[in-house]
């Protein structure tokens, strides 16, 4: 039982059907759409003071707003889960990537650093992330998300594509 | 319960279940995106899919949340870089196996890496407001 509920991963639709539920959970409580990139504007406001107007704005007047939470709560979620699961306090390791690939840390962590930019810039000019547009949005039907979606899932696998010809052997390992 | 305490009583839940579902691991991303793996595939279609039905049940019950109040649901509407940002994520999200989610379940679970890929994504979103106060366009 533990083993099933704490160290195995789940079932797919275990996942599917905890995750979905938060769409209509979090407008029935608090009327308010899932979303987690949003809230990187408010620890950029956070860690920055920035004065940038874009942060200035009336999204991010509540500089510690809920987002905030939500962002703090996901991580210490996964860390129970991690304690739980009996895995590592920190690890260098980021499994097939640093399985397979030899680098010394620091290309790796910029390597990382380069992907979140991407994610980080895409996500705003985007108007949103995997959890904002792919799951809230394509929940409700929204055109512009189901459009977002697709671009995301076509760009993902042509950037994994190219990282499995070029960096990480032609063949499944 | 106050409503900074909710959310982060909702946050904890969303990080532990991505964290025991495998929305975490690198790999488990990067072959969803090779197709040699879909099992994260089907956790995002089947969440989709019970999305949508229980945003319907709320829709039967009349649209109203808890005490009455009445449900708006936030549509979100592309702006005239939408399709190009969401192709740089896309890549993003295929390199660093992870998207704004995921990444903080890396961090609770100890991964050193997921670090940078926060401090990229802090550091993208920074750019974006810096390059919206020169071309308000782009929004």
């Amino acid at each position: 039982m533990y083993q099933a509920l704490f160290v195995d991963t789940w079932p797919w639709w275990v996942g599917g059907i905890l995750i979905g539920l938060l769409v209509p959970a979090l407008y029935y409580f608090h009327n308010t759409a899932l979303g987690v990139s949003t809230g990187y504007g408010n620890l950029v406001k956070i860690i920055s003071r920035s004065k940038l107007p874009w942060l200035q704005g009336e999204k991010f007047a509540d500089t510690w707003g809920w987002r905030v939470f939500f962002i703090g709560g996901m991580v210490l979620g996964a860390f129970v889960a991690g304690l739980l699961m009996g895995g590592p306090i920190l690890t260098r390791e980021m499994t097939l990537f640093t399985e397979v690939l030899n680098w010394p840390f620091l290309a790796s962590a910029l390597y990382f650093f380069s992907g979140g930019l991407f994610l980080g810039l895409g996500a705003r000019l985007a108007g949103g992330c995997t959890s904002g547009h792919s799951i809230h949005g394509v929940a409700n039907l929204h055109k512009s998300s189901i459009i977002v979606t697709i671009v995301f899932l076509i760009f993902g696998a042509i950037a994994a594509a190219l990282l499995r010809v070029f960096l990480l052997g032609g063949a499944a390992p | 319960m106050s409503r900074k305490l909710f959310f982060l009583a909702f946050g904890f839940y969303f990080g532990f279940v991505l964290s025991r579902v495998g929305a975490s691991d690198y790999q488990v991303i990067f072959r969803m995106f090779t197709a040699e793996d879909l099992h994260l595939a089907w956790v995002i279609l089947s969440a989709i899919i019970v999305a949508n039905l229980g945003m319907r049940y709320l829709k039967v019950k009349g649209n109203l949340g808890r005490e009455g109040r009445p449900i708006e649901i936030k549509k979100k509407e592309l702006g005239r870089l939408s399709i190009i940002g969401a192709a740089i994520f896309g890549i993003g999200w295929g390199m660093a196996g992870a998207c704004p989610g995921t990444v903080l379940a890396q961090i609770g679970e100890g991964k050193i890496l997921a670090l940078f890929t926060l401090s990229g994504m802090l550091f993208g979103t920074y750019l974006y407001g810096y390059l919206l106060a020169r071309w308000p366009k782009i929004n």
